[in-house]
């Protein structure tokens, strides 16, 4: 369907297309077969729980696969008890849309897992260039696949005379029943290397020193996996980084023994985290809020990954770090363009951060509050947001209006154009009113508009676009001179319905503002009057008189319509006493009245009334409005001011 | 008062037009461009009764030079693209702020007022939608379109002195407007 510009409106900061790339994942969870894990691995959560929670998992993953794949089960938030005690973390995620599928959780448990297959060395494809690799692996998908089950491996790598594959857990378990197979005239040894658990890990320690590396890699990032998985929160889409020197999954591995701090697994946390999703949006959409309290943090420097890890943080809590300056943030540089919540509770840099606040805020440009304190309003990062987008910013109409007279104008002729336009042409139009228009046929809409276009062929025949149009008998042929003239125009032009511009204003967006000298018709003024100058963007549908739909046309690619009513300079001229004589008074109210429009969303009306009401004083009016808003109808507002 | 034939009218319209959409939005183009962009504006001068009145995007721009600021707002790359324009002739006897020798018509249509209307587009560089993650993965949607309202009027300070660098024309209003 077509529409107008598709300029997002005001209000809502999200409104990134998130909608589909979260159908995306509901469908790789339905369709991909990982089993969707139970929630109580989840809430059990706080640091204990890596090595069980692992386990818990694993056991599920052979077992058959759950039907409720896709299920969104929310069952038992309440449950998450255990999360009480992490207030920050809630409070950060606070006012968040919880509903979503626990993806993190999901991808970490239900993890791919590893085979060791040992014996392509004494096979005769040991002599192929790669070593025989690929041949091995083709030989693996096709004899594991069967009627139903397309075996995929996902993974490979040769270590010595070992070939290690990882593939999803399913598939993994069809691969594993080659063992004892022949390849090539080689019998093959296939032994699990999956979830190198700590049980496992004794008896590795003692076997072939040759594959330490390979496998101490991959057990590491097994367990990052299970510390990642232990920190996530789906509900609040949470990741909960705090006192990571604590944890009992990470210290299990040694990592902080001796010297080694944060700085050291914290990249290696954040490329395991990475590398769960698929792309930006499954990150974005899954990890809303980071906590990275209680982690002895001088400088962000030690934990420079997280920004290029999640650019699209919203929600981040640096509580209880040592953390002293602005120049503590430098290592993330520009990023977290969209943070909305920073926490700094318990840093020595709190005590600053009254002087600190501008500079936080040019950091941060959407941030709205900060240590729990409101630095900007939804409002103003809305308008940022917009400008963002635009890189001028997108107001609403600026429609000065001089005594009614364009509004009253613009009511009727909306009505009389697709009704009769006749009677527009008798109560507006004169011998000199000059009509044409124009057809941009290359105007450029975004694609999501992507509808049919209306046939414009009633209108490319009168069309002037003078980038087209360069010979100038055509010019004038097709500039309209007389309401006679215009009249014979507008019969050819198709009958057209346009929204109601009452109930429907927002499909219009209608600016105006005065215009000096034009002609004075009764010849009086030798300066010449003033008039305004209307400019509407719009839509409308055509009454086609054959059956079918009525079309929908996006108004801006037809710049054609309208351009002489717009801009006709003998327009304003009809009230003319109105337009020509403008009281300075009737001015200044109305510049003030556009003030208060501007500061409080009113609508000029309400705004005009608010105004008189407390003498025209624009402080005052302000605060009447500030003490009243909430029991303004919503018809004082300005719908949709954005556009 | 001497009248402007229709013919003549047209022509020198169109030209004006012709002229102003040609330079004005490759100037936005530049990269350096926005100190230029005054130039296309009558003065600001609160002596004169004829006062520049620019609204882009529904903000109110009080003084051409203001809009330096807004060009540098803007990713460098932005480019304007002119698909469509008409014009036509408001007044064949423009007089606001000319001087006291020049209220008589002009049969060369030299003291019109013109009012041009511009359909376009404008493409962000890539980079930029990049950089602000509004559209993460829609290229497309970096192409918007403009509609620009603009009033040209001849300008009092070439029949003056008759300096053959100036412009012949100057904008004395603008409704500019993304709507796409």
């Amino acid at each position: 369907m077509l529409q107008r510009a598709p300029i997002a409106p005001r209000g809502p900061r999200n409104s990134s297309p998130s909608v589909r790339s979260r159908g995306g994942i509901q469908k790789r969870n339905k369709a991909g077969g990982p089993v969707r894990v139970d929630r109580d691995g989840d809430l059990v959560m706080d640091a204990i729980a890596a090595g069980d929670k692992r386990r818990s998992g694993k056991g599920r993953l052979e077992g058959p696969t759950s039907s409720r794949g896709a299920g969104r089960g929310r069952g038992g938030p309440s449950r998450g008890a255990n999360f009480g005690a992490v207030k920050t973390q809630q409070a950060i995620a606070r006012g968040l849309e919880t509903r979503q599928a626990n993806i993190l959780e999901s991808r970490i448990t239900t993890g791919s897992t590893t085979l060791q297959i040992d014996g392509l060395s004494s096979s005769k494809a040991a002599s192929n260039p790669d070593g025989g690799v690929e041949s091995l692996l083709a030989f693996l998908e096709r004899k594991a696949s069967g009627p139903n089950r397309n075996v995929k491996i996902k993974k490979s790598h040769k270590k010595g005379d070992s070939v290690f594959v990882t593939a999803s857990s399913e598939d993994i378990a069809e691969i594993q029943k080659l063992d004892g197979f022949t390849f090539a005239g080689a019998t093959l040894g296939i032994q699990a290397r999956d979830s190198p658990s700590s049980a496992s890990r004794p008896e590795k320690s003692g076997d072939k020193r040759k594959d330490e590396v390979s496998s101490n890699a991959m057990e590491i990032k097994e367990r990052l996996k299970g510390v990642l998985a232990a920190r996530y929160n789906s509900d609040l889409k949470l990741l909960n980084l705090s006192a990571l020197a604590q944890d009992p999954g990470l210290r299990e591995m040694g990592v902080f023994n001796g010297t080694t701090t944060t700085s050291k697994i914290f990249p290696a946390l954040m490329v395991v985290c990475g590398g769960l999703f698929k792309t930006r949006q499954e990150k974005q959409d899954a990890i809303v809020s980071v906590t990275l309290a209680d982690n002895d943090l001088a400088d962000v420097g030690d934990v420079t990954a997280l920004a290029q890890t999640f650019p699209d943080l919203q929600h981040l809590d640096l509580s209880r770090n040592r953390l002293a300056q602005m120049s503590n943030f430098d290592a993330w540089g520009a990023k977290f363009k969209h943070l909305s919540t920073l926490i700094l509770t318990g840093n020595p840099i709190e005590t600053q951060l009254a002087t600190l606040k501008s500079d936080i805020m040019k950091k941060y440009p959407y941030l709205e509050i900060l240590n729990g304190v409101q630095i900007r309003t939804p409002e103003e990062v809305a308008v940022a947001l917009e400008t963002a987008k635009s890189p001028i910013l997108i107001a609403g109409p600026d429609f000065r209006d001089v005594g009614q007279v364009g509004e009253n104008f613009i009511r009727q002729f909306v009505v009389l154009y697709d009704t009769d336009r006749s009677a527009l042409l008798a109560n507006f139009y004169d011998a000199q009113s000059v009509h044409s228009l124009s057809v941009n046929q290359n105007a450029a809409r975004g694609h999501k508009n992507s509808g049919p276009i209306a046939p414009w062929a009633p209108y490319i025949k009168q069309s002037r676009n003078l980038v087209k149009i360069n010979n100038l008998p055509t010019q004038m042929t097709r500039l309209h001179r007389g309401s006679q003239a215009i009249e014979r125009v507008w019969s050819t032009l198709p009958a057209t319905r346009h929204p109601d511009i009452q109930t429907l204003g927002d499909k219009y967006l209608i600016e105006c503002h005065a215009l000096p000298g034009l002609a004075d018709p009764t010849g009086q003024s030798v300066r010449g009057v003033d008039g305004l100058i209307i400019t509407m963007h719009g839509e409308f549908e055509e009454q086609s008189e054959s059956p079918g739909k009525p079309i929908r046309v996006v108004s801006d690619m037809l710049s054609l319509r309208a351009w002489g009513p717009l801009a006709l300079p003998k327009l304003p001229l009809n009230p003319q006493a109105n337009t020509t004589i403008i009281n300075t008074e009737q001015q200044k109210q109305e510049a003030m009245a556009m003030q208060l429009v501007e500061r409080t969303g009113m609508t000029p009306q309400y705004s005009a009334l608010c105004l008189t009401e407390t003498g025209w004083d624009l402080e005052k009016a302000f605060m009447a409005f500030t003490a009243n808003k909430d029991k303004l109808p919503a018809d004082a507002f300005i719908t949709n001011a954005a556009r | 008062m001497t009248d402007v034939s229709e013919n003549t009218e047209v022509k020198v319209a169109v030209e004006a037009a012709d002229i102003f959409v040609n330079s004005y939005y490759k100037t936005w183009n530049k990269e350096n461009g926005g100190k230029e962009l005054a130039q296309f504006y009558v003065k600001v001068n609160p002596e004169s009764p004829l006062k520049p009145d620019i609204t882009i995007n529904g903000n109110i721009v009080e003084d051409p030079t203001d809009l330096d600021g807004l060009h540098r707002s803007q990713p460098s790359k932005t480019h304007y693209e002119v698909e469509a324009f008409d014009c036509q002739v408001v007044n064949t006897n423009f007089t606001v702020g000319a001087p006291e020798a020049l209220l008589e018509g002009n049969a060369a249509g030299k003291k019109m007022s013109i009012l041009v209307m511009v359909s376009g587009s404008v493409k962000y560089p890539e980079t930029f939608w990049i950089n602000t993650d509004c559209y993460l993965d829609s290229s497309a949607e970096e192409t918007r379109g403009f509609v620009d309202n603009v009033l040209l009027v001849p300008n009092w300070d070439i029949t003056k002195k008759n300096e053959k660098e100036k412009k012949k024309w100057l904008v004395q209003s603008q409704t500019f407007r993304l709507v796409l």
